[in-house]
C-alpha cells in the first residue's frame, strides 16, 4: 500500500500475482485411516479441522473434473463449477483451448460471473465496481475514467486467478490448482484403461446431453465417493425395492459372477464391475437401450477387447479420486462438491456416444432423470443412507466407535492380467480401503514424488494389460 | 484537411486497427463488408481502446463493458450507464491510402 507522500513510486504497489497455496503434512490425520486393521476413524466425516485439511491437501492439489468438451464448443462458451469450495469459471478461448479461472474479482473479491453457464461470452464484468475481464482472464478495464487517470495503476498485471493447470482426456476436462502437480495422465496412471470403457467405446467420442441436475445432500463427500468406488454390495439391500419396481426382481450380478467380477484400483481411483454386459442399462427400464448396449458391447470388442467391451453396460460403478464418479451402463456422471464436512452439492450429467441414435440419447437422458436425480428411484435411496451415516456422528460417543471396512481383506488377485490393484469379486471393500489409503497419502505427503509412489500406485507386474 | 492514416490494405475485412496520429488522439479504422470506418480509438464511456474490441454483426464492440455501436449511425446498444453514441470521422480510400477528416465536426457516415 502506498500511503502519504510516496508520489507514485513503484515501492509499495500491490503484487497481484496469483497465489497457489502450498500443501503441508498432516500425519495425525493420515493415521485416521488404519490400513492394518481395515478401519476408518469417523472423524474423517465430521471434524472441521480434517475438512479444512482436505481442502488444502486434496482439493487444492488433485486434478478435479471441470466440464465435458461438448458443453463449451465455441469461443466464449463457459460453465461455472467448483473445485472444492472454490468457485471457478471454465471458458473456451479464441484459440480453441480451455482455461479456467477463480470466479472472484481481484479488487474486492466479488464474483464476476453469476450464472451457471452461457454461450459466446465476451467477458466477465464484476457487479461491484465494473472491473471487466476478458475470456482470457485479463483485466480489460474498469468503470468510468478514474483508474485511467491514476498513473500508478498497473492494469497489465491484474487478472482473474487462473487454475494452475487445465487438461483434458477424451472429452473430459480437468484442472488442478497445483502448478507442481503431475500431469493429468500421470494422476490417472493406468486407470485410463478403465475410463476408456465409457470414453472410448465408439469411434465418434462422447458428449453430455440435457444440461445438469443439481441438488444438495447433507452428507460428507466421501460417502458417495466411496460408494461409487466399489460398493455394489449396498444395492442388494438399499435398492431392492427400486430394482423390483423397474426390473421385476432384485439386483442380478450375472451368472458368471465368481469367474468375471472384480475390483480395480490405481491411485485411489476405483472401478468395480461384473462384466455382465447390460445389468446397469437394464435398470433404466428401456428395452431399446438394452439392445443398444448389447450391440455396442459386440462392436466395441475390436476397440477395447472382450473384458472392457463386457463392462460398458454392466453392473458397475467408478470413482475418479477424489470426487468425480460415474456409472457405466446408466451413463450418469457426477461430482460430489464438498460444502463443509456435512454437506455436498451434487451435479449430475448424462453422457452418451455422439454417434448414438437420437432416441437412444433421449432414453439415456430420461433414464438418468428417473433413477439418478433428486427425484430418481436410486438417488433417493442413497441420499438418506449417506445423510444418516454422516449425521449420527454428531453423537460424541458414537463418533468414537470403529467402522468396519474389512470385506475381502484376503481377496487380492495376483493372477489376473489387468492394470492396478485387482481384487476378486465386486462384493468387496477393497477399492474403498484403497480410496481411504489414497486419502491418507494426500494427508501425509507434501510432495508429488511421495504421492505417486505409495501403496496406492499400481503394483509392478511383469505382463502388460490383456487386450 | 484530410489527414493520411495508413495503407488501406492494412485493414483486413472484419478487423479494427489503431493508428497513431501526430498531435491528435489515436484513431481506429475498421473494415466491414469492404467499407472503411474511422473513429476515435477511445470509447465514449471510459476512454478504453476500441481497437482492442472487435466487430460483430455490423457493430463495434467495446471490449471492456461490451457497449455496441452501429457502424453506420454510431448509435449505442447495450450501453453501460451514461455511455453516449460513437462519432465517426469522414474518410476516404484514395488510391490505396486511408485519409480522414480529423478536425472540425465529427460526422457519422
Amino acid at each position: 500500500m502506498c500511503e502519504g507522500d510516496c508520489k507514485g513510486a513503484a515501492k509499495g504497489r500491490p503484487n497481484m500475482k496469483p497465489v497457489y497455496p502450498k500443501a503441508g503434512s498432516y500425519p495425525d490425520f493420515a493415521k485416521l485411516v488404519d490400513r492394518e486393521n481395515a478401519q476408518v476413524d469417523r472423524r474423517v466425516f465430521t471434524d472441521e479441522e480434517v475438512y479444512q485439511a482436505e481442502l488444502r491437501q486434496i482439493f487444492a492439489r488433485s486434478w478435479l473434473f471441470l466440464a465435458h468438451e461438448s458443453q463449451i464448443p465455441n469461443p466464449g462458451d463457459f460453465v461455472r463449477t467448483s473445485m472444492g469450495e472454490d468457485d471457478v469459471i471454465v471458458v473456451r478461448q479464441r484459440d480453441g483451448s480451455v482455461n479456467a479461472f477463480l470466479n472472484s474479482c481481484p479488487h474486492r473479491g466479488n464474483r464476476v460471473c453469476m450464472v451457471d453457464a452461457g454461450k459466446k461470452a465476451r467477458g466477465f464484468i464484476c457487479n461491484y465496481h465494473g472491473w471487466s475481464f476478458g475470456i482470457d482472464g485479463a483485466l480489460r478495464g474498469t468503470d468510468g475514467k478514474v483508474y485511467e487517470k491514476d498513473e500508478t495503476f498497473e492494469k497489465a498485471q491484474i487478472g482473474l486467478t487462473p487454475v494452475a493447470q487445465v487438461d483434458s482426456y477424451k472429452g473430459l476436462i480437468f484442472g488442478t490448482f497445483d502448478p507442481d502437480a503431475v500431469s493429468l495422465l500421470e494422476f490417472f496412471g493406468d486407470f485410463t484403461y478403465y475410463l476408456d470403457i465409457m470414453l472410448d467405446n465408439d469411434e465418434g467420442g462422447t458428449e453430455f446431453i440435457g444440461g445438469a441436475i443439481k441438488s444438495e445432500i447433507d452428507c460428507n463427500w466421501k460417502f458417495p465417493a466411496e460408494n461409487f468406488v466399489g460398493d455394489i454390495l449396498h444395492a442388494f439391500w438399499t435398492h431392492q425395492s427400486g430394482a423390483q419396481a423397474i426390473l421385476g426382481g432384485g439386483v442380478d450380478l450375472g451368472k458368471r459372477y465368481d469367474e468375471l467380477a472384480f475390483q480395480a484400483s490405481i491411485y485411489g481411483h476405483g472401478i468395480e464391475t461384473n462384466l455382465d454386459k447390460v445389468g446397469n442399462t437394464r435398470t433404466l427400464g428401456y428395452p431399446d437401450l438394452v439392445d443398444y448396449a448389447f450391440d455396442l458391447s459386440e462392436k466395441a470388442k475390436d476397440r477395447l477387447g472382450d473384458i472392457r467391451a463386457r463392462a460398458i453396460g454392466a453392473v458397475s460403478s467408478c470413482t475418479v479420486f477424489p470426487n468425480f464418479s460415474f456409472l457405466p451402463g446408466q451413463n450418469t456422471f457426477r461430482v460430489w462438491h464438498p460444502r463443509g464436512p456435512g454437506k455436498i452439492e451434487l451435479v449430475v450429467w448424462t453422457l452418451v456416444n455422439k454417434n448414438a441414435p437420437d432416441h437412444i440419447k433421449e432414453q439415456y437422458r430420461k433414464g438418468v432423470m428417473m433413477t439418478f436425480s433428486p427425484g430418481g428411484v436410486f438417488e433417493m435411496d442413497d441420499g438418506e443412507n449417506w445423510e444418516y451415516s454422516t449425521r449420527v456422528n454428531q453423537g460424541f460417543v458414537t463418533r468414537h466407535q470403529p467402522l468396519h471396512y474389512a470385506l475381502g481383506i484376503e481377496s487380492a488377485d495376483m493372477e489376473r492380467d489387468l492394470p492396478g490393484h485387482i481384487h476378486k469379486g465386486s462384493l468387496n471393500d477393497a477399492n474403498q480401503r484403497l480410496f481411504y489409503t489414497r486419502w491418507a497419502e494426500f494427508m501425509e505427503h507434501d510432495n508429488w514424488t511421495d504421492l505417486q509412489n505409495g501403496a496406492t500406485a499400481a503394483p509392478k507386474k511383469t505382463a502388460t494389460a490383456a487386450e | 484537411m484530410m489527414i493520411e492514416l495508413c495503407p488501406s490494405a492494412e485493414i483486413a475485412e472484419g478487423e479494427i486497427k489503431r493508428v497513431d496520429v501526430e498531435g491528435l488522439p489515436a484513431v481506429a479504422i475498421a473494415r466491414h463488408e469492404g467499407a472503411l470506418y474511422v473513429f476515435p480509438d477511445r470509447c465514449p464511456h471510459a476512454d478504453e481502446s476500441l481497437a482492442e474490441g472487435w466487430l460483430e454483426d455490423g457493430r463495434v464492440i467495446c471490449g471492456v463493458h461490451f457497449a455496441e455501436f452501429d457502424l453506420d449511425t454510431g448509435e449505442v446498444h447495450n450501453p453501460p450507464v451514461g455511455c453516449p453514441n460513437l462519432s465517426f470521422f469522414k474518410c476516404e480510400d484514395r488510391d490505396g491510402t486511408v485519409f480522414a477528416l480529423l478536425t472540425g465536426d465529427n460526422a457519422n457516415v
